[in-house]
């Protein structure tokens, strides 16, 4: 194999993992090597094998938004080990209900104002966090069932 | 994978990677035996490695988070798996931006609304209030005229017949020959008739204040106020006439002066005092008959 004709730079994964960046890296096209923490995050994370694992099983068309969400998951979970990205999800659910629950007070108010000309209410306080019935606060707004578990994951104290 | 001497079963990380498991198995506690999907999701992502790394480098008390949060982050990645979790994050960006953009358009519809009652609530206020207002100024005027008595009429003014209590007629519908509006003069007598004719009539009719007040609500409110001043002062010069001349109305209009008792002085004034009141040619025709009587 001559490297002399090889004229292309390795991509970052390749370069980070020190190896020879073939034409068919399936890494190549999505981490260039101007970014190499993306790859970085990427693979301390979830490790390259994983990934390539989970690119091959995504249409080509399709891999570019795969890896930026990969790139966007790794770096939330190392900046909060704990939560990740999914902080940021409990957060924005809990800003969704508490914004239908305002629109529906506000609505409800309005249709009192447009119909019995009578003042408006103001919309009631939103509720406590305690809502979600989770020990930690947390929110998961995707119920997930295992279809070959007989058992939900409630038993392990997860709304997931 | 087999159990010795009845322990519990391994769980679903040593179970698929075939392996005993030890009782400090960092992922037993939550990769239960009957969960192997769950499981699989989470090592198809991550990894048994990269989770026992995660779990190392955190506070025993964070690790029933963390692996929650890694549980559904290998889930949704299973649901999803071209956006996972962003995928779920963008949704709810969305979400939140229609619930916002439908919150203005109703807070706007709201405010309008608002204004709307706002508006007829101010008209309402400032129509109750010119109500009152006028209300208040019969009241005061009614005071300082200072008229409850039941006095009779005198004939001069008794030639006004009563006038039902019409708010809006006060002059179209009226029985009573409507002042000129230019003339003031003539605004305050008229309302003096008015007033003594309710006078006349006495309580038997409780609109009589009403019927004063229909009376003055003319439509230029200035000039009635100025009417209103002159009938109290022009009532302050007529009241001692009354009083002194009940005994002498006969007189006047009966021309009977002979049987009058009252001295010439008092009869000239009470033609001064008339005169300021009546017509000029009302004068002349008492003059008339004063100077017949004093011939006699």
């Amino acid at each position: 194999m001559s490297s002399s004709s090889y004229s292309s730079s390795p991509c970052a994964a390749c370069k980070f993992l020190r190896r020879k960046c073939m034409p068919d890296c399936i890494f190549a096209p999505y981490f260039p090597p101007e970014e190499p923490q993306k790859f970085a995050n990427v693979h301390k994370i979830f490790g390259a094998s994983n990934v390539s694992k989970l690119l091959n099983e995504v249409p080509t068309f399709q891999r570019e938004d795969a890896v930026n969400s990969l790139a966007y998951e790794a770096e939330a979970r190392l900046k909060d080990p704990v939560y990740g990205c999914v902080g940021a999800i409990s957060v924005l659910q809990r800003q969704v209900i508490t914004l239908q629950r305002e629109l529906d007070a506000t609505n409800a108010n309005l249709f009192r104002y447009a119909y019995n000309e009578m003042p408006p209410l103001r919309p009631p306080p939103p509720p406590p966090p305690s809502a979600a019935g989770q020990s930690s606060g947390f929110y998961y707004p995707y119920q997930w069932n295992d279809p070959s578990d007989e058992d939900n994951e409630r038993s392990s104290g997860g709304n997931m | 994978m087999t159990l010795k001497g009845g322990a519990t079963s391994a769980c679903a990380a040593c179970k698929y990677q075939r392996r005993k498991c030890i009782p400090e198995c960092l992922l037993a506690p939550y990769f239960p035996a009957d969960q192997t999907k769950v499981f699989q999701n989470a090592h198809k992502l991550f990894g048994v490695s990269n989770i026992v790394k995660i779990l190392r480098s955190l506070d025993p008390s964070q690790h029933a988070e963390a692996m929650r949060s890694i549980k559904y982050q290998a889930n949704v990645r299973d649901r999803f798996p071209v956006y996972g979790c962003l995928g779920v994050i963008r949704q709810l960006y969305y979400q939140i931006q229609m619930l916002e953009e439908e919150m203005h358009t109703v807070l706007t519809q709201l405010e309008m609304y608002r204004q709307h009652h706002h508006h007829q609530q101010q008209q309402q206020q400032h129509q109750h209030q010119h109500q009152i207002s006028s209300m208040a100024d019969d009241v005061i005027s009614q005071l300082e005229l200072g008229m409850a008595s039941s006095n009779n009429a005198l004939p001069l003014f008794n030639q006004v017949t009563h006038q039902p209590y019409t708010m809006q007629n006060t002059y179209s519908s009226s029985d009573i020959d409507s002042p000129p509006k230019d003339n003031v003069e003539n605004n305050s007598l008229w309302i003096q008739h008015l007033f003594f004719d309710t006078n006349n009539h006495g309580t038997s009719n409780n609109d009589s204040p009403i019927a004063i007040q229909s009376q003055l609500l003319v439509p230029n409110s200035e000039p009635l106020a100025d009417t209103q001043h002159q009938v109290v002062q022009d009532y302050d010069e007529i009241h001692p006439f009354f009083d002194s001349i009940d005994d002498r109305q006969s007189y006047i209009d009966t021309k009977d002066a002979e049987d009058s008792s009252s001295s010439e002085e008092s009869l000239k004034e009470t033609t001064q005092l008339m005169v300021g009141n009546v017509g000029s040619k009302d004068l002349k025709s008492a003059a008339a008959c004063f100077s017949l009587a004093s011939v006699n």
